[in-house]
C-alpha cells in the first residue's frame, strides 16, 4: 500500500520559513565558515529549495517528499523510531534534524555524505526511502514541471539538473537554525535564563556527566557535538552486533568485498555504523555525536530511536552504557543521582527555540510523567557501582568519581 | 554519459575493491610485502588507497627469504597473543584496572583462529599482594588458550617472589614450541636498597611501583641469571630462532625509569651467537622497537595505563603511538599478538584499543628501518 | 682638625695588585669630580689624584708605558705626601670592604635599579629554599592518591612520571577534554576529576598551587608554546 497520496505530505508552514539571522547565540564566524563558496545563499535559491523540499514528485510514486520525514512542525523530524519511506518500508535509522545542520561536518549518521547536497542527492535514490532508480528520472521529471524550469533558469542559468537540485535544498537547510534558546541567553550574559535546576543540569553536564567532551559547546561552535564517532553501546543492545562486526572485521582483513556485500544484504550491517564507511577498526559500532539543540523535538533518541526519553538516554550513560568489545572507552558508568538526572534534563530542555517552545513544553511534560513510572534503561546498581564491588567477575566495571564540592553553578564550566 | 550519483559509501567499496583487484595481480612475493608496507609505499607502487581505507596487515608475516638469515625448514608459522601488565588492584578499590584486563582476555577469546598460547608479560599485580595476584590468576583462567606467565617488579617485591612462586611456578623457564627455543626470563632483580634504608616489605613495595623515584636499584638479570641463561642456551644450536620473554627490555632506553637492564651488555653478548633471537618485554607500556645487531626487541602494551615515551634514549627505530586521551580509559592500552613465521621471523601486532592496530613486521626492523615503515603517528607526547 | 667629610680617593693608572680603591663620598654630591691635569712638562706623564688639585709627575714614565707593583706603589706614595703636605692636619679614614663585614647603608654602591633587579645572596637563598620547598610539596602530592584525594588508588605519576608529558609550557590553550581554553589548573583539576576519581579543588586549594607549581618547575627551560595542540 502506497504511502498516500500528495495530500498526506507535510504542507510548509510557519515552522518551515527561513530563521531570521540575528538570534543571540548564533555563532557569526562558524556560519561563514559553513556556507560553501560554490552555493552562496540567495533568496530566490532558498524558495526554490524550499518548493523541492515538500515537493513529493522528487519521489517515485509521488508519495514521499524530504519534509515527510523531515516535518518542520516535528522538529524537521518524524518522530518515528526509524523512518518510512514510500510503499510503508522501514529504514534503519532515526531521521536526524534539519535544524542546525548545516554546522554538521558531515551528515548522516555514519557521515558517509560530506556536505549538506551530497547528503540531499541519497535518499531520493534510496530505494526503501523515496525510490528513485536513478538521478536521471528525477531530472526528467523537474525538467517536465514548467514552473521548475522557468525558476531553475532565474537561480541557475540553466535547465534543471540533479547538482543544482541538491543546492537549492541545502541552500533551503541552511535557513534552518536556531539559537535562541535560553541556554544561549545564559551564555550571552543573562544569569536568570536557565532556572536554578538546569544551572544544576549544566553543572552536571560540564562535570560528572562527562557530556561536554563529546557534546561540545563553546560559544564559537555552540552546536554541541565534537562532530566525531564514537561507538557509546547503542548497537549492542542487539544480539548479534558483536558477531556481525566480527565478521565484517575479518571480512576487511582478508580483503573480501563481495562477501561484505552479501552479508549487508542478508543481515542488518548498518549496526557497524561509521566502519562501514572507513572499514577501520576503531569505528566499529560508532556514530555521529548529533547536536543536542531543540532535543525535545527530536526523540525518539539514537541513531536507531530506541530510546523514547530524555531520561531512558541518560539512563543508558549513567549505567556506562552496553558493554561491547568495541565500546568507546570514554564511556564509564557515571553515578548520577535521580536529582541530578532531573536537572540535566531540565538542561536540556532549555536548548529549545522559542519557536517550538509550546509543543517541547508539552512533550516534557510527557516524559516527565512517564519517566516517574518507566525507566527500562536504568540500572541504579550498575550506575552506582555497587555490583561490581561483589565478587565474581561479571561486569559491568568502573569507577564513579565523588560527587565536587557545592559551588554556584552558574560557574561551574565556565563561559 | 550521464554522471552516476554514488554514495561515498558505495565509493570507498568500489575503490577499495580497484586496490585490492590490483593487489590480487601481483605475485605473492610481491603482495607480501605490499600488503606489509606502509600506505605511502603502496602508493608508490601506483596503487593508490583511498584516505578512508587503510591496508589492513595481512595475518601472515612477510617472509622475504633477503631478510631470513637463518630459519629450520619445514617449521610450521604460529602465533600467540599476549596480556600484559595489568597492575591489578583489589576490586574493592579500583575496578578500571580489572576492566582493562578483562577486556584483553576477552579480545583474546575472541582470536579466530585462536594462538597457541597466551604470553602473560609481567606486573599481574600492582602492590605485590596476594589478593591482587589471586585476583588476576582468576581473570587468566578465563582466556581459552595456554597461558605461559611472566613475572614483575610489582609481583615480586612485596615478598620477594614468594606468592608468585607459590601460584605461578619458578620465574624463569624454558621450553621448545615449533622449531622456536622459548626462554621466560627473570630479569627484575634489584640489588638491595632496601635494607640499608629500614624499608618495611610495604616501602620497599612502594619504592619499587613508583616509577621516578630514583631510589630502587637498576634492573638487572643478574650473576646467577645470566649462568641460568647460558647454561639453558648452550643445549641449543645457534641456527634454532630463539625467543626471550623478558618483563625488563634487557636493553638500555632510559635509566631514570627503569626503562633498563644494568647488565644488558653481557645478557647481549650471552644471545650474539644465535641468528635470530626476539626479545619480547613488558614494563614500558607503549608501543617500542628496537634492534641491536641480530636481536629484535619488541615492547608489549599495557592494560592498565601507558606510559609517555622518554625524554631521551628512545630506539630511533620505534614507530611512536599518539599520546593517550585521558577522557578514554583504554586509549593507547591493549594487548597483540606476535605471529612467528619461518625460521622463527617475528611480525608483531599491536591491537591498540580504540585505534586502528599497527604492525611492526621483521622486515622493517631487519632493514634498519628502510622497508616497511608503519605510517607516523600524529600527536606525539610533549 | 678634621677635613671635611668624606674619604679621599687614590686611583693609579694600574690595576696590579697594591691598589686600593676607595669610594669617595664628594660634598657637593651631584657634581662629577672634575680633574684638572696640567700638562707634562718635563716629557713624562702627570698623575692627578681625584680631588681634582693634586698631581704629580713622574718623568720616567713614558705615555702607554706600564709600570710595575713598586713603581705604582712609590707613585702613590708620592701623591699621597704631595696631598698631606697640602692638608697638614688631615685625619683621613680608609674603609676597608672586607669580603665579611656588612658595609654601613651609607658606603653602599649607589642602587642603580628598583627593589626587584637586586636580590643579595642571602634573600636569593631563602627564596630558592622557599621555591624549592613548595615544589617538593607538589611533587609529594603529585605522587600520591591519598594527597589528591583520588579514591581508586591512581596517582598523576601513573601516567606522567616525573611530570612527563603535562607540558605546561602550552597552556592556555583548548583543551578536547573540557572542550574550551583551559589554564593549567583547570586541567590538573579534570584529571582529578576523571582518571583519579577524586573531588576537583578549588582554586585557592594549596594543593593545587603545589602541583601546578612542581609541573611548570618540572618542564624549566621549555619554549612557551600556548596553544600548541
Amino acid at each position: 500500500m502506497s504511502h498516500g497520496v500528495l495530500s498526506d505530505a507535510p504542507k510548509p508552514g510557519p515552522s518551515a520559513e527561513p530563521k531570521p539571522l540575528n538570534q543571540p547565540g548564533l555563532p557569526r564566524d562558524l556560519y561563514e565558515l559553513s556556507i560553501p563558496a560554490s552555493n552562496p545563499q540567495t533568496p530566490e535559491k532558498v524558495a526554490l529549495g524550499k518548493t523541492l523540499f515538500f515537493d513529493t514528485r522528487l519521489s517515485a510514486d509521488n508519495s514521499t517528499a524530504c519534509a515527510t520525514c523531515h516535518t518542520p512542525d516535528l522538529g524537521f523530524t518524524d518522530q518515528l523510531t526509524t523512518s518510512k519511506g514510500i510503499h510503508d518500508q522501514l529504514g534503519h535509522r532515526n531521521a536526524p534534524t534539519i535544524l542546525n545542520a548545516m554546522f554538521n561536518v558531515t551528515q548522516f549518521w555514519d557521515g558517509r555524505a560530506p556536505s549538506l547536497e551530497e547528503q540531499a542527492k541519497l535518499p531520493i535514490l534510496n530505494p526503501v526511502e523515496m525510490g528513485q532508480k536513478a538521478p536521471d528520472a528525477v531530472v526528467t521529471k523537474l525538467n517536465s514541471i514548467q514552473e521548475y524550469n522557468a525558476t531553475f533558469q532565474k537561480v541557475f542559468g540553466r535547465a534543471p539538473n540533479y547538482d543544482d537540485m541538491a543546492k537549492a535544498i541545502a541552500a533551503y537547510e541552511r535557513t534552518q537554525i536556531t539559537f535562541d534558546t535560553p541556554f544561549d541567553r545564559f551564555m550571552a550574559g543573562d544569569n536568570k535564563a536557565l532556572d536554578v535546576s538546569a544551572r544544576r543540569g549544566w553543572t552536571v553536564f560540564n562535570g560528572k556527566g562527562r557530556c561536554m567532551t563529546c557534546h561540545a559547546v563553546n560559544p564559537t561552535s555552540p552546536m554541541f557535538t565534537d562532530n566525531l564517532f564514537h561507538n557509546i553501546g547503542v548497537s549492542a543492545h542487539k544480539s548479534d552486533f558483536v558477531a556481525l562486526a566480527r565478521k565484517g572485521l575479518a571480512l576487511v582483513e582478508k580483503g573480501n568485498t563481495k562477501q561484505i556485500d552479501e552479508l549487508a544484504l542478508q543481515t542488518d550491517l548498518s549496526e557497524l555504523g561509521r566502519f562501514l564507511a572507513t572499514k577501520q577498526t576503531s569505528d566499529v559500532g560508532a556514530f555521529k555525536t548529533p547536536g543536542l539543540r531543540n532535543i525535545l523535538m527530536t526523540h525518539p533518541y539514537f541513531h536507531d530511536g530506541s530510546q523514547d526519553t530524555l531520561w531512558d538516554t541518560i539512563d543508558h550513560y549513567n549505567k556506562g552504557g552496553v558493554q561491547n568489545p568495541f565500546l568507546d572507552g570514554g564511556i564509564q558508568r557515571l553515578g548520577l543521582t535521580e536529582p541530578e538526572i532531573d536537572d540535566l534534563v531540565a538542561f536540556l530542555a532549555a536548548l529549545t527555540s522559542d519557536h517550538y517552545a509550546a509543543a517541547a513544553k508539552k512533550e516534557y511534560a510527557r516524559q516527565k510523567a512517564h519517566s516517574r513510572t518507566t525507566r527500562p534503561q536504568r540500572d541504579t546498581a550498575a550506575a552506582m557501582g555497587v555490583t561490581a564491588k561483589a565478587p565474581g567477575l561479571k561486569g559491568p566495571f568502573g569507577d564513579v568519581a565523588p560527587n565536587p564540592t557545592e559551588e554556584d553553578p552558574a560557574l561551574i564550566g565556565g563561559r | 554519459m550521464p554522471a552516476r550519483h554514488k554514495s561515498v559509501e558505495t565509493k570507498y567499496m568500489e575503490e577499495r575493491d580497484r586496490v585490492l583487484r590490483a593487489l590480487r595481480k601481483l605475485d605473492r612475493r610481491t603482495f607480501l610485502q605490499v600488503s606489509a608496507a606502509a600506505a605511502g609505499a603502496v602508493a608508490a607502487k601506483g596503487l593508490v588507497t583511498p584516505h578512508s581505507f587503510q591496508l589492513v596487515e595481512v595475518a601472515n608475516a612477510a617472509v622475504d627469504k633477503k631478510w631470513a638469515q637463518t630459519g629450520e625448514k619445514g617449521n610450521p608459522p604460529f602465533t600467540f597473543a599476549y596480556i600484559s601488565d595489568t597492575h591489578l588492584y583489589t576490586k574493592a578499590l579500583n575496578e578500571r584496572f580489572v576492566r582493562g584486563a578483562l577486556k584483553a582476555v576477552e579480545d583474546v577469546n575472541a582470536l579466530d583462529p585462536q594462538p597457541d598460547f597466551v604470553l602473560f608479560g609481567g606486573d599481574l599485580a600492582q602492590l605485590g599482594r596476594a589478593d591482587e595476584m589471586r585476583l588476576g590468576a582468576e581473570i587468566l583462567k578465563e582466556v581459552k588458550a595456554p597461558i605461559k606467565i611472566m613475572v614483575g617488579e610489582h609481583d615480586w617485591f612485596l615478598d620477594m617472589g614468594e606468592t608468585w612462586q607459590e601460584l605461578f611456578g619458578p620465574p624463569s623457564y624454558s621450553f621448545d614450541w615449533k622449531g622456536v627455543h622459548v626462554v621466560t626470563l627473570m630479569s627484575v632483580y634489584e640489588k638491595d636498597f632496601w635494607t640499608a634504608r629500614h624499608m618495611s616489605p610495604d616501602e620497599r613495595m612502594h619504592t619499587v611501583a613508583g616509577l621516578d623515584n630514583g631510589i630502587q636499584s637498576r634492573f638487572e638479570v643478574g650473576d646467577a641469571g645470566r649462568e641460568w641463561l647460558k647454561n639453558d642456551l648452550s643445549k641449543v644450536s645457534t641456527d634454532t630462532p630463539i625467543l626471550i620473554f623478558s618483563h625488563s627490555p634487557l636493553y638500555k632506553y632510559y635509566r631514570p625509569w627503569n626503562f633498563w637492564t644494568e647488565d644488558a651488555d653481557q645478557v647481549q653478548e650471552i644471545l650474539k651467537p644465535y641468528k635470530t633471537v626476539t626479545v619480547i618485554h613488558g614494563h614500558t607500556h607503549q608501543m617500542l622497537s628496537n634492534r641491536i645487531g641480530n636481536i629484535s626487541f619488541h615492547g608489549m602494551l599495557s592494560t592498565a595505563w601507558p606510559w609517555p615515551y622518554a625524554p631521551e634514549g628512545l630506539p630511533k627505530l620505534t614507530i611512536e603511538m599518539d599520546r593517550a586521551d585521558p577522557f578514554d580509559q583504554f586509549d593507547a592500552c591493549g594487548n597483540g599478538r606476535f605471529n612467528v613465521a619461518e625460521g622463527g621471523l617475528v611480525d608483531a601486532v599491536y591491537n591498540l584499543w580504540d585505534r586502528n592496530p599497527v604492525t611492526i613486521t621483521y622486515r622493517y626492523l631487519a632493514s634498519n628501518g628502510s622497508e616497511g615503515r608503519p605510517p607516523d603517528p600524529k600527536s606525539l607526547s610533549y | 682638625m678634621k677635613i671635611k667629610r668624606g674619604l679621599l680617593a687614590i686611583s693609579v693608572g694600574t690595576l696590579l695588585g697594591g691598589a686600593i680603591y676607595l669610594p669617595l663620598r664628594l660634598q657637593a654630591a651631584s657634581e662629577p669630580p672634575s680633574h684638572f691635569v696640567p700638562p707634562p712638562g718635563a716629557g713624562g706623564v702627570v698623575v692627578g689624584l681625584c680631588d681634582g688639585e693634586t698631581s704629580i709627575e713622574v718623568p720616567w714614565l713614558k705615555p702607554g708605558q706600564r709600570m710595575t707593583n713598586e713603581q705604582a706603589r712609590a707613585v702613590s706614595n708620592s701623591l699621597m705626601s704631595k696631598w698631606r703636605e697640602r692638608h697638614p692636619n688631615a685625619e683621613w679614614q680608609m674603609a676597608q670592604a672586607g669580603p665579611n663585614q656588612a658595609m654601613a647603608p651609607a658606603q653602599a654602591a649607589p642602587v642603580q635599579g628598583g627593589v626587584y633587579e637586586r636580590l643579595t645572596p642571602r634573600e636569593q637563598k631563602i627564596a630558592d629554599i622557599e621555591t624549592a620547598k613548595f615544589i617538593e610539596e607538589g611533587k609529594e602530592i603529585f605522587h600520591d592518591p591519598g594527597k589528591l584525594g583520588g579514591t581508586i588508588g591512581v596517582s598523576c605519576d601513573m601516567c606522567h612520571p616525573d611530570a612527563a608529558n603535562t607540558h605546561p609550557e602550552t597552556y592556555p590553550k583548548y583543551q578536547t577534554q573540557l572542550q574550551r581554553v583551559a589554564l593549567l589548573r583547570d586541567m590538573i583539576n579534570w584529571c582529578i576529576e576523571n582518571p583519579v576519581k577524586g573531588k576537583p579543588l578549588s582554586p585557592d586549594d594549596p594543593r593545587l598551587r603545589a602541583l601546578e607549581a612542581y609541573i611548570i618547575s618540572q618542564r624549566n627551560g621549555a619554549a612557551l608554546a600556548y596553544g600548541k595542540h
